[in-house]
């Protein structure tokens, strides 16, 4: 191959304190690929893109974000974060957030030029929200500001994009807006992380699957990797129905 | 209106409270907004507490001259103390908070109670002494004001990052312990500058009531915070007219600290009262 992967864990493990969270995280991702971290809640899928992200030290094992460290990378990683950790009262517009994205470029004291400008308003655009800009980010509905936050990724020009459960409580229409958007990063050569529980979207958008539940139980091209029996693995003692395109976890 | 709103302040000491009033309520009607944008009310309140056992110590080392720095000293100690303390998550900012302003209070208390003028002096702790405002002090307030805007000026960005989403902030590389640690020093520092003034009771008005009346008449926070640096003014000015006006000509004597935040109070319900008229008015617009 040659070229330079976009993301490489090299038996990646993380502990908080005593107790590890992962194990062994072994894989790649390559430009223009995406891979859905898919894995029961507690399995560390949170957890592993704060450790790509270089938020979490980690306890083995080296992460390589586009040639170099996680934290000498971040110029270059956008993160999406879940909408509702955030405080709808929050006085910000709609464009103002999408231009947050732009901020490490703009600097500290330059006014945002044009370039930023266009950027924030191709971004809003490209997510279906552009009529929008000047309304208050809070009244925006949940997918709608799921969307919002995914423009001011992708108004950073990332080469690596994180995606922590994007798609909880999204309606079908944003969740269009937010896969035609992905594609389109992917098609300027992006690499994609995102955590999902959902195994339409990971057959949808990512040709690489990571399944971890504290360790890895695959990783690997979706259709090989995202099997029946590997799933019931990952998802450990519980009894497991795969109905449809969603995993549903019977409490005993 | 004359009479009561510019004749007191051509006597030198009442123009000093004036300035000092108008650049205290400015600065803290500002920094005001970065404590609602994250929240730190509690932290405010706490941090006013803290501040009075320097205060205190800060006199009885040097005098009058001494509480600048005793606060300064005891403000900046909390500022360090709160960020270490909250960042261990163990300990939730809450229980941090409670065992720092109990602690530093009593100490304050304690401190007060062996001096022989114990209630003049607690009430003057307390409540501050506009109305000896020296020139000496003036310059501090200028110094801090000018120090605190130009931070503010600077870090906007990062600051407003972090207030938002706070782990995409550290995600896109900004130091959030860093921030967080000017930011409460911030805080401390107007705590401290405003303390001989108003007295550590009343800062919190101050700090509180400007930011959340702009809040309400805006959602943007180019509007915001201009609006609330001039309620803040406004609240300084009027204030302390009326108190003068009423113990003067009305016999009536209102301390001029407690007549700033009645004024304050005030302007924040005429806020309110606005910002729901702009409401109905803008609904029935659109149904007309
Ligand atoms: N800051 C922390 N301190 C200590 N333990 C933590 C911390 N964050 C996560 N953990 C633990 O690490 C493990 C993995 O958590 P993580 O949030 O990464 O899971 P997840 O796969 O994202 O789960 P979910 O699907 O619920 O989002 C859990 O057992 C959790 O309790
Ligand atoms: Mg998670």
């Amino acid at each position: 191959m040659g070229m330079t992967p976009a993301l490489d864990l090299d038996e990646v493990g993380v502990a908080y304190g005593a107790a590890p969270a992962l194990e062994n995280i072994d894989g790649t991702v390559a430009p223009g690929e995406a891979v859905a971290l898919i894995g029961p809640n507690g399995a560390g899928k949170s957890t592993l893109i704060k450790a790509i992200l270089g938020l979490v030290p980690l306890a083995s094992g080296r992460i390589t974000v586009l040639g170099s460290a996680p934290a000498g990378a971040r110029r270059h990683v956008a993160y999406v974060p879940q909408a509702d950790t955030l405080d709808p009262e929050f006085p910000i517009s709609v464009g103002q957030v999408v231009l947050m994205g732009r901020y490490r470029r703009i600097g500290w004291l330059r006014r945002p030029g044009a370039a930023d400008r266009q950027a924030a308003r191709q971004a809003l655009e490209q997510v279906g929200l552009a009529d929008r800009a000047r309304h208050r980010f809070g009244t925006l509905s949940g997918g709608q500001r799921q969307r919002v936050l995914l423009a001011r990724a992708i108004a950073a020009e990332p080469r690596l994009l994180l995606l922590d459960e994007p798609f909880n409580g999204v309606d079908a229409v944003s969740e269009q807006a937010l896969l035609a958007a992905i594609a389109a990063l992917k098609e300027g050569g992006a690499a994609v992380v995102v955590s999902t529980h959902d195994l339409a979207l990971a057959h949808l958008a990512c040709e690489e699957v990571c399944l971890l539940n504290r360790r890895q139980y695959g990783f690997g091209p979706t259709q090989t990797t995202l099997t029946p029996e590997r799933l019931r693995a990952t998802y450990g003692g519980h009894a497991l129905e795969l109905r449809g395109d969603r995993v549903i976890v019977a409490h005993s | 209106m004359y009479q009561t709103f510019i004749e007191p302040f051509t006597f030198p000491f009442m123009a000093r409270a004036l300035a000092e009033l108008i650049m205290l309520g400015a600065l803290a009607g500002t920094v005001g907004v970065l404590i609602l944008l994250r929240r730190l009310a509690f932290m405010t309140d706490a941090l006013t507490h803290t501040v009075f056992p320097g205060v205190v110590i800060g006199y009885l080392l040097t005098g009058e001259g001494g509480i600048f720095w005793g606060a300064l000293a005891a403000g900046g100690l909390t500022a360090v103390l709160l960020t270490l303390l909250t960042r261990n998550r163990a300990v939730t900012e809450d229980t941090a908070l409670a065992v720092l302003l109990t602690t530093f209070f009593a100490i304050g208390v304690v401190l007060v109670s062996r001096e022989s003028g114990y209630t003049t002096d607690l009430t003057a702790f307390l409540f501050g002494r506009i109305l000896t405002v020296t020139a000496q002090q003036l310059t501090q307030t200028l110094v801090v004001t000018l120090l605190v805007v130009a931070a503010l000026v600077i870090l906007r960005r990062p600051l407003t990052a972090r207030a938002f989403d706070p782990q995409g902030a550290q995600a896109a590389g900004y130091r959030i312990g860093l921030l967080d640690l000017i930011t409460n020093a911030i805080v401390a520092l107007v705590v401290v500058a405003s303390v001989r003034a108003v007295g550590t009771v009343l800062v919190i008005a101050l700090l509180i009531v400007p930011a959340a009346a702009a809040r309400a008449v805006s959602d943007r926070l180019t509007v915001i915070v201009p609006v609330a640096a001039l309620l803040g003014a406004l609240g300084g000015w009027a204030g302390l007219a009326i108190s003068y006006d009423a113990s003067l000509h009305h016999g009536l004597r209102l301390a001029s600290g407690g007549t700033v935040v009645l004024v304050l109070v005030g302007l924040y319900l005429g806020a309110l009262a606005a910002a729901a008229a702009g409401r109905r008015l803008r609904t029935v617009r659109r149904t007309a």
